[in-house]
């Protein structure tokens, strides 16, 4: 794995809708910016060779620094994998739908639910969303949330940003119905 | 009071350049807050003494906490920066009114172990404006290596009368800072290139 450079965001939410959120609503993303794997092969076929050895690192490497960041239980996740312009989409998914990248995050997490992610192709700079979902009940609508991003520089075409995104709580002053008033 | 809705820290760490390590592998972090304009709709206000002197000490005290909180303590802070984004609805007196007077000044200098006056910049525009935050060395401003900036952007803010207030921190120089400094450089003149040319 050839990581570049590693981008922290932390953000806190003291006001929304004119009225105070107390305690504030915190959310973190981590983003890995690493070389794609695969640039420069043309087609590859079989891409499990290299998730297996890649994604591993990559959990390994970012669920402890997102959880570090976050400074808190985590409440939701998600991940994104954002593919330089040179790449597929299915590198960056390569990379991130496996349960060799997303266990770490559900380990530290301690959760049990599928992570929601994004995953696109754009040039450096680009802004993309991570969406975010409860931990362990990916019902739960309060949690239901997305956290904006950018890496000036990255990722180049021939890169790969792998992230992972993590809330204490939903979102601030959450009161939609549950969805079982619905059913 | 001062209303901060949001604060957001970015930090940034570069590991490799050009597929090789750096030989200064250092962290580099922007806070920023988003608070309510002091000033706004209040038209010219001739004095922006009396809301500065109430709001940036708190603001500088607030930000130079995450800086040293993320860069590891204030002995690892090398370099410092500050910035200032005024919503449309504002002036950017409004900005400098917050970062360009002692009470945020002096702050952030005494909080991050500074001796050097402190580099800026400072925009008005919309949300989701992009600004380049420039940080140089905090004792010793004129130290090359230490040239460097860090983008800041926040997706919802300013609002028009919000004002986005950052400060930055860096623990070490540019990444493969190797460009000399003024003890090293050349003698270098205008009219000594022309005759080269």
């Amino acid at each position: 794995m050839k990581l570049r450079k590693i981008t922290t965001v932390v953000d806190d939410v003291h006001r929304e809708g004119d009225r105070a959120v107390n305690p504030s609503a915190r959310t973190a993303v981590v983003l890995a910016v690493v070389e794609n794997p695969w640039a420069g092969q043309g087609f590859v076929t079989d891409l499990g060779p290299l998730i297996d050895e890649i994604a591993p690192r990559l959990g390994e490497l970012l669920a402890p620094k997102v959880a570090e960041a976050l400074d808190a239980p985590i409440e939701a996740y998600g991940k994104a994998a954002i593919v330089g312009l040179d790449g597929e989409i299915e590198h960056g998914s390569g990379l991130i739908h496996t349960l060799k990248f997303g266990d770490h995050f559900r380990k530290v997490a301690a959760a049990s639910t599928l992570l929601p992610a994004v995953e696109k192709r754009a040039p450096a700079g680009t802004v993309f969303d991570i969406p975010l979902k409860h931990v362990t009940d990916a019902t739960i609508r309060s949690h239901h949330q997305s956290v904006e991003v950018r890496v000036p520089d990255a990722p180049r075409p021939d890169e790969i940003i792998i992230g992972l995104a993590a809330a204490a709580q939903g979102r601030p002053h959450a009161r939609l119905a549950a969805l079982s008033t619905e059913q | 009071m001062t209303l901060v809705r949001r604060v957001v820290t970015v930090t940034e760490e570069v590991v490799t350049e050009l597929g090789t390590p750096v030989s200064h592998p250092a962290r580099r972090v922007a806070a920023a807050a988003v608070i309510a304009n002091p000033w706004a709709g209040q038209g010219v206000v001739a004095d922006l003494s009396a809301a500065a002197a109430r709001v940036a000490p708190t603001l500088a005290t607030r930000l130079s906490e995450r800086l040293t909180g993320a860069l590891g303590g204030v002995g690892n802070v090398t370099a410092f920066g500050k910035a200032a984004l005024v919503g449309l609805g504002g002036e950017i007196e409004h900005g400098a009114a917050l970062i360009h007077t002692p009470y945020f000044g002096n702050v952030l200098r005494e909080l991050t172990g500074g001796t050097s006056i402190i580099v800026f910049s400072d925009e008005r525009g919309p949300a989701g404006s992009v600004l380049t935050v420039p940080l140089w060395h905090k004792t010793e401003a004129a130290t090359r290596s230490h040239y460097q900036t860090i983008q800041v952007r926040i997706p919802d803010a300013p609002a028009d009368d919000e004002i986005v207030v950052i400060a930055a921190a860096s623990s070490g120089p540019r990444p493969n800072a190797r460009i000399g400094d003024r003890t090293t450089d050349p003698r270098v003149t205008l009219s000594e290139l022309e005759n080269a040319s």
